[in-house]
């Protein structure tokens, strides 16, 4: 189609016209956006709590050395749930002889976080995502040469007495269920 | 009639300009003819129009939370009419997608096709891609089953070691601290919704530039020229044919896509793996210890990312070309390396055997084996779970609201060997007889040095046979156990004295006859579900049972002794010297037992090794929750919902 004579000029260009029309069809544009990333954004201004969760009794956890798995039960909140005594993850308890409180080790991979997995009576924990592997007491077994950046996560324990039954004291096991930044040499925790 | 569709159709053009839209789409001008090697751009665009019809379809099935993804996938698979193909086509489509993009990738790379004037268009093609591996690495999560949920961990978690936005970017990525509803919300809105529209865009703007400097022909004088339509069209539907027959094949070969079992963030799952398309970077990520892990996260990808963006302008010169064609076939030779060693890693323990392994003397060779062992191990048990999970949803009772999870956790089936792994075998085993069939087999968890009777079987006929049986009483699976304090206790004495060899085979025969009753008479005591395809138990043996243990044996056995002398059954006997025998190892009993078996229902101080498991009433105080212990007396019981709906008796 070629240009007719007829056709008006274009007007002139007023430098308000301009920017009037940037203005209002700019915000027509950015409002719905803007308020569309500032929902988008909410997870950055919620915090997790850090929950104490009993995990054991101390009977449970002899002293002989022996990592020994316990699940980490605690209620947990997922966006408009909330679900009561859920498994949110897992620790090992493990007591060496004649120590009276338990290493809890998360178990959690400190390298990209998979679950450390461990065969009762073997010799070190593994990981069984990139091959790392740990001494019993959290330690990796080639130091820095191996896979995950840091030793295993050790946990804050307290033990709780809960009362005296047939003659024995009843001693929970508790852990601060922290949780650290993978991939770090130092424990960042997460937010 | 021609002549009126004919002004129907000048009508309609001159309202729309259709005519000139449709001549400018086919009629493009292909020098040097119609070729097969021009067809692979166009397959893409097909199989992403797969992708987009079969994924819009799966969309009205599916449904985004943790108690709802893997239940409507499942409702996909396995109900939906056709619906496995449905999802087969979507899952095997993306492969071949990625084939696909390689294919394209290299064949523009040989050819210095990226050279002016198409730069642009090259660095729009680089965009695509990373929009395409976008998808397929936020639909791998979906069906939120361990396979995706555990990949998509470790991927995320990788994320989160970004330099400065990382944790942020995870967060965000996952909407919140912890997986959860607004992390499927999240991955799918942007597999459906933010990914699939971008991809749009950069292809309308791909295709458009490519329509402006036409195809890259390297010899024009080849043949005469054709246009698009319909030479070269042809042979892009033939091609696209082609490819939609490999993936329904594929499709058809793996009975559709896989379902493992459903996510569980408690129950971990060693054998996560990406797909294989992101094989290579797995495995690549294994050379990087420590924080170094960074380089092979992020630093070296991001770097080949920026030199591949960058192709055009390097290969401007002859030099530079080759430096392309050089870098694409160590790129491509490097990822199908790696893609080999980490499934060799993987399935080391399947291609070599332990003894060979051993042989080698390499302890590098046998942690390979165990990590191999171990990631076989978690497959085939987590292929057994999902197996068992589906037909659990399958049932009559379907799936509770709560999920599919709950399904597994309240399956005796599932949980009741973990549980026993973990609280009972160090102690006992759950070993079946050798002749047992392939699927009560399986059920073993054994022990080589148990100090504890074998429980398989526990309560049933042969079981309770077995202990008045004077062979075997003392044997390793009953009361013959590493430092029994019963192989030679009353009860092994009582047994086997009826044996001796004082006295005669009449008496001998007595004694049998009498101990078959009885042993009739107890596993009646236990309720078990009657078989479904078995009459009830011989009823008048189960009488004479009773009654033989209420005095009747004392008249047939040499030792005049009967059961009720020891142990208390019904309105008889009494409690405090052996366990009570009034519904033996029925399911309270048992449960009973478990909690605490030094009650003086049970053993009392006679009591072995075993602990009580849950003796106080404050649950704080108790080692095993109810729960717990239910599971585990109903799998030893063999009472979990068989795949016909009915509960069944012991194994």
């Amino acid at each position: 189609m070629s240009k007719s004579k007829n056709e008006p000029k274009p007007p002139r260009r007023s430098f308000l016209a301009v920017a009037v029309a940037l203005v209002a069809g700019g915000l027509a544009a950015v409002t719905p956006l803007a308020v569309g990333i500032a929902a988008f954004l909410t997870p950055l201004f919620r915090r997790r709590e850090t929950p104490s969760v009993r995990v054991a009794l101390l009977q449970q956890v002899p002293d002989d050395g022996m990592p020994r798995s316990f699940p980490v039960v605690a209620n947990r909140v997922d966006a408009w749930n909330r679900y009561p005594a859920q498994r949110i993850g897992a620790v090992y308890l493990v007591r060496e002889p004649g120590a009276e409180k338990p290493l809890a080790l998360s178990a959690k991979c400190p390298h990209a976080g998979c679950f450390i997995g461990y065969a009762p009576g073997a010799e070190m924990f593994t990981c069984p995502c990139h091959t790392s592997e740990f001494k019993l007491d959290g330690a990796r077994v080639h130091g820095d040469a191996e896979v995950s950046p840091r030793d295993m996560d050790a946990l804050p324990v307290e033990l709780r007495e809960v009362g005296i039954a047939d003659g024995l004291a009843h001693v929970e096991v508790w852990v601060q269920f922290l949780d650290f930044q993978t991939g770090h040499k130092e424990q960042i925790p997460t937010a | 009639m021609s002549n009126r569709r004919a002004k129907l159709a000048d009508w309609f053009d001159n309202r729309t300009g259709a005519r000139k839209l449709i001549h400018e789409a086919l009629y493009e001008p292909v020098p040097g003819g119609a070729r097969w090697r021009y067809v692979w751009g166009s397959t893409l665009v097909m199989a992403f129009a797969t992708q987009v019809i079969t994924g819009v379809f799966l969309w009205m099935f599916y449904s985004p939370s943790t108690t709802t993804a893997w239940e409507s996938v499942y409702y996909i698979q396995y109900e939906v009419t056709g619906g496995w193909l449905l999802r087969g086509l979507h899952h095997f489509m993306a492969s071949a997608m990625v084939v696909l993009l390689a294919i394209h990738f290299v064949q523009v790379v040989w050819d210095g096709a990226y050279r002016a004037p198409r730069e642009l268009n090259f660095v729009l093609g680089v965009v695509l891609m990373l929009i395409v591996l976008g998808l397929a690495l936020t639909g791998y999560l979906l069906p939120w089953d361990q396979k995706g949920y555990w990949a998509t961990n470790v991927g995320t978690n990788l994320a989160s070691q970004a330099p400065l936005v990382g944790p942020d970017l995870k967060k965000l990525a996952i909407g919140g601290s912890d997986y959860g509803h607004q992390t499927l919300t999240r991955f799918f809105a942007l597999h459906a919704g933010v990914l699939p529209g971008a991809l749009v865009a950069f292809l309308v703007l791909h295709i458009a530039l490519f329509r402006r400097h036409g195809l890259h022909v390297r010899n024009p004088q080849r043949a005469s020229t054709v246009m698009f339509w319909p030479d070269q069209v042809l042979k892009d539907s033939v091609a696209a044919l082609a490819v939609l027959a490999a993936v329904l094949g594929l499709t058809v070969y793996y009975g559709g896509a896989e379902l493992t079992a459903p996510a569980d963030p408690a129950n971990p799952y060693d054998a996560a793996r990406p797909e294989w398309y992101f094989l290579f970077l797995f495995q690549f990520l294994k050379w990087f210890p420590g924080e170094l892990e960074v380089w092979g996260a992020f630093i070296i990808p991001g770097i080949l990312v920026v030199v591949m963006l960058a192709m055009p302008w390097i290969g401007r010169s002859r030099a530079g070309h080759l430096f392309n064609v050089a870098l694409l076939c160590v790129l491509l030779g490097g990822a199908a390396l790696l893609t080999a060693s980490a499934v060799r890693d993987d399935y080391f323990a399947k291609w070599n055997s332990q003894d060979d392994v051993v042989a080698m003397n390499d302890p590098a060779a046998v942690a390979k084996y165990d990590a191999s062992r171990r990631f076989l191990d978690a497959k085939e048990q987590a292929e057994q779970e999902a197996e068992r999970v589906i037909e659990l949803a399958g049932g009559p009772d379907r799936i509770p609201p709560t999920g599919a999870l709950t399904l597994m956790y309240d399956d005796p089936y599932l949980q009741g060997p973990k549980l026993f792994k973990q609280h009972c075998a160090a102690c006992h085993n759950y070993e079946a007889p050798e002749d047992a069939p392939p699927e009560l087999a399986k059920l073993s968890v054994p022990n080589p040095n148990p100090t504890a009777p074998n429980l398989f079987g526990v309560g049933a006929l042969p079981w309770n046979a077995a202990f008045l049986d004077p062979d075997l009483i003392s044997s390793a699976h009953y009361y013959g156990y590493q430092g029994s304090p019963f192989a030679e206790g009353d009860m092994a004495d009582y047994v086997q004295g009826e044996f001796r060899d004082e006295l005669d085979e009449e008496q001998h025969a007595a004694a049998r006859a009498a101990f078959a009753q009885v042993a009739a008479a107890m596993t009646a005591e236990a309720q078990f579900a009657p078989p479904a395809d078995e009459g009830q138990a011989d009823d008048q043996a189960i009488a004479a049972g009773r009654k033989l243990i209420t005095g009747g044996l004392a008249e047939v056995l040499d030792s005049g002794m009967t059961c009720i002398d020891c142990h208390k059954f019904h309105d008889e006997g009494s409690n405090g010297y052996g366990p009570d025998l009034t519904d033996y190892m029925s399911r309270e009993w048992l449960i009973a037992f478990v909690k605490n078996p030094a009650d003086e229902r049970f053993y009392g101080d006679n009591n072995d090794r075993m602990p009580a498991f849950a003796p106080h009433d404050d649950p704080r105080r108790n080692q095993l929750d109810d729960k717990s212990i239910e599971l585990i007396v109903d799998w030893l019981r063999g009472d979990w919902q068989r795949p016909d709906g009915e509960s069944n008796s012991a194994p």
